[in-house]
């Protein structure tokens, strides 16, 4: 005898591997893999690797927002916390070697893993509005000490860090397929690989009874707490783990880059509001959402100087356009407005609203 | 020991009255006498500035249930429309006549109250009032209202910063024994006290008071007596916008400019501050702001680098020991 719930989800996982999701998963996942073989320029191979760390940046905050009801504007900070993690150990305090590579990654993960426990035991015993509110002055507090203690953390001007061995930007195998085989494509895959990974964890984690529990608390915590679940604790182990994968594509990032700084790592106003944008444009709760959303904002992001560039030529009078295109912030956050209020589901919760009303 | 505690717990009000006192005497230990009091009314007057922006965050919580990620927006909007009338009557603002100079003051309070109150209302009317009851969708919704409010200003006003020339009678100050009090502060302090006293006065004494705070204990009973709560609710979000926009004209009179983003950081403050006195207080709000400034003031002359730093830290001891703040709202 078979529960309806059995039922379900044999059915679902008899048709995993078919239909236009799965094909589109795996298609992107090529098409990533890829990318640094079809475009030659830098620039595409960087927008790729952006959209790649910033997927995982957004997956991770999904859980937060989409998956366990909470808003947190600390998240750009464990961001940096992994990126300057990894940038003291290889940049400031030590040299590019894997050991120090791997020892930061860890003090990132074990930081943030700290911070966020401290975070979550201040903040959650209270309503969860004053998450929002705690979290923002923590952030703002990071920003603050990371610009002043300048002897630590290189204040405004940051650091900048290199990779070790294979990954390093000035080592070079050869050609392949007319492409340089070199530093930058070994670190590409090595996030790419990373990533892959990062957000297989995210979507077994929310498909988890765990997730299935933490989905609950968002939709009813009264009720989850009736049915005997402790929602505190499930609460922090749901922010526990969002915060240590930030880290960790905090810590891709500043790998990828080579160079962290208070704005460009930690900054409220320019990591948590694109991440905001994107988990809203991609979906709340559905994690695919944020690969959607980082797409679209970081290619409009890269191509908006050309378009800009494009208008002066195109149109070399009209001075309106030009200050539009200026304040292209202002466009997102018309859009954000818009999308909150229009589409609370988003791409991917929209696409599959109508899907689901189609079958 | 339950008869101990409940002994404590009786007298806790004086405990802490006293506890209080100490802590605010404790910089006397590192800052000489006559400086500790100048510092004392930077931090008073601080507080009070503060307690304009929080003062308009806690009402709009207190009632309506909506936290305000734009009430910096709002601010910094009435900065600018202060800013912009200082402009025009730059004239009053140098001329040597204190009726001229309070003049142009008041000017500039009124342009930017009835500036950002009509904001408000828009902002409540348009956006606002399609996400009531949803916490998470305020915070994002009036979060994407900061961010598109903030491009605006920098839209009409240019992304740079401005110098606001304060009115002649407003600069100098008074050099009392060595204690040098700025003529500035004392109008901030002056400014503060009586919007705390007119906010107690509407709130305890007028009939419309009355229906705002038993809107604060239960909506659906003051609809059910027939009072429009849609236009309350209205009316009490152009007035908090209001006062925001009252902190805005004071602070960047007080700071002597504005930029765009200035209301971030004053909406931290009012933020670290409803947390310390409790959402939806008004005392709370003037009691945290207060705390928040003289703090401010105290550490920023001790150890200059950590001035931005003790507020959080204050703020994360309350919400240790008092989650819910100094006076939680309805207690």
């Amino acid at each position: 005898m078979q529960t309806p719930v059995q039922m379900y989800r044999i059915g679902r996982k008899k048709n995993r591997f078919k239909g236009a999701g799965f094909f589109l998963k795996v298609g992107t996942l090529l098409f990533l893999i890829a990318t640094p073989f079809l475009f030659p320029s830098f620039k595409i191979v960087d927008l790729a690797m952006n959209i790649i760390i910033f997927s995982v940046l957004v997956a991770s905050f999904d859980i937060l927002l989409g998956y366990t009801g909470i808003l947190s504007f600390a998240h750009g900070m464990f961001f940096g916390i992994g990126a300057y993690c990894v940038a003291l150990l290889m940049g400031q305090y030590g040299g590019p070697s894997y050991v120090h590579l791997a020892l930061g990654l860890l003090l990132g993960v074990v930081a943030a893993a700290a911070l966020a426990l401290v975070i979550s035991f201040l903040s959650l015993r209270v309503k969860a509005i004053f998450f929002a509110m705690v979290t923002l002055a923590i952030a703002e507090l990071a920003i603050v000490l990371a610009t002043k203690l300048s002897g630590f953390t290189g204040g405004e001007d940051g650091i900048s860090l290199n990779m070790p061995g294979i990954f390093a930007v000035s080592h070079h195998m050869g050609h392949f397929l007319g492409i340089e085989i070199g530093g930058r494509i070994f670190t590409y895959y090595l996030i790419l690989f990373g990533s892959v990974i990062l957000f297989f964890l995210m979507i077994r984690f929310t498909h988890s009874p765990l997730g299935r529990v933490l989905q609950a608390i968002r939709d009813n915590t009264r009720r989850a707490e009736a049915l005997g679940y402790k929602t505190f604790i499930f609460q922090v182990v749901s922010i526990l783990f969002g915060c240590v994968v930030a880290s960790i594509a905090g810590a891709f990032y500043a790998m990828w880059v080579g160079y962290v700084n208070p704005e460009s790592c930690l900054g409220v106003m320019t990591i948590m509001l694109d991440v905001l944008l994107m988990v809203i444009i991609g979906g709340m709760g559905t994690l695919y959402g944020a690969i959607v959303g980082a797409g679209l904002l970081k290619t409009a992001q890269t191509f908006l100087p050309d378009l800009q560039h494009l208008a002066k030529i195109v149109f070399p009078h009209v001075a309106f356009i030009h200050q539009f295109l200026e304040r292209w912030l202002l466009l997102f956050g018309v859009l954000f407005i818009l999308v909150v209020i229009l589409f609370p589901k988003g791409v991917i919760g929209s696409m599959r609203e109508y899907m689901a009303r189609r079958t | 020991m339950a008869g101990a505690l409940a002994a404590f717990k009786k007298r806790s009000g004086e405990v802490s009255l006293a506890a209080a006192v100490v802590l605010f005497m404790l910089p006397l230990l590192w800052i000489p006498g006559k400086i500790y009091l100048t510092l004392t009314i930077a931090g008073l007057a601080m507080g009070m500035l503060i307690f304009l922006v929080a003062s308009g965050l806690s009402i709009i919580f207190g009632l309506m249930d909506v936290l305000n990620f734009a009430h910096g927006a709002l601010f910094a909007w009435g900065a600018y429309t202060g800013f912009s009338v200082f402009k025009l009557m730059r004239v009053w603002v140098g001329a040597d006549s204190v009726l001229k100079n309070v003049g142009v003051f008041s000017v500039a309070v009124a342009a930017a109250l009835l500036a950002v109150a009509v904001l408000g209302m828009l902002l409540e009317r348009g956006l606002i009032r399609r996400v009531y009851g949803s916490h998470l969708f305020q915070i994002l919704i009036t979060f994407g209202a900061m961010v598109v409010l903030v491009e605006l200003i920098r839209v009409f006003w240019g992304p740079n910063d401005e110098v606001i020339v304060q009115p002649l009678t407003f600069r100098g100050s008074w050099d009392m024994q060595g204690v040098i009090v700025e003529r500035y502060r004392v109008l901030c302090i002056m400014i503060g006290l009586l919007v705390y006293a007119m906010i107690q006065i509407v709130l305890k004494k007028t009939k419309l008071g009355t229906i705002v705070r038993a809107g604060v204990e239960n909506r659906e009973m003051v609809q059910a007596m027939g009072h429009n709560i849609s236009r309350i609710f209205t009316g009490v979000f152009a007035a908090g916008a209001a006062l925001a926009a009252l902190g805005g004209v004071a602070m960047s009179v007080f700071d002597r400019q504005v930029y765009p983003d200035m209301g971030g950081t004053y909406l931290l403050f009012a933020f670290i501050v409803v947390i310390i006195g409790g959402l939806g207080s008004i005392t709370g709000s003037l009691l945290g702001a207060l705390i928040v400034g003289l703090a401010y003031n105290y550490v920023a002359y001790l150890v200059p680098w950590a001035a931005a730093a003790v507020n959080v830290l204050i703020m994360i001891i309350i919400l240790l020991i008092r989650p819910t703040g100094l006076f939680p709202a309805g207690g």
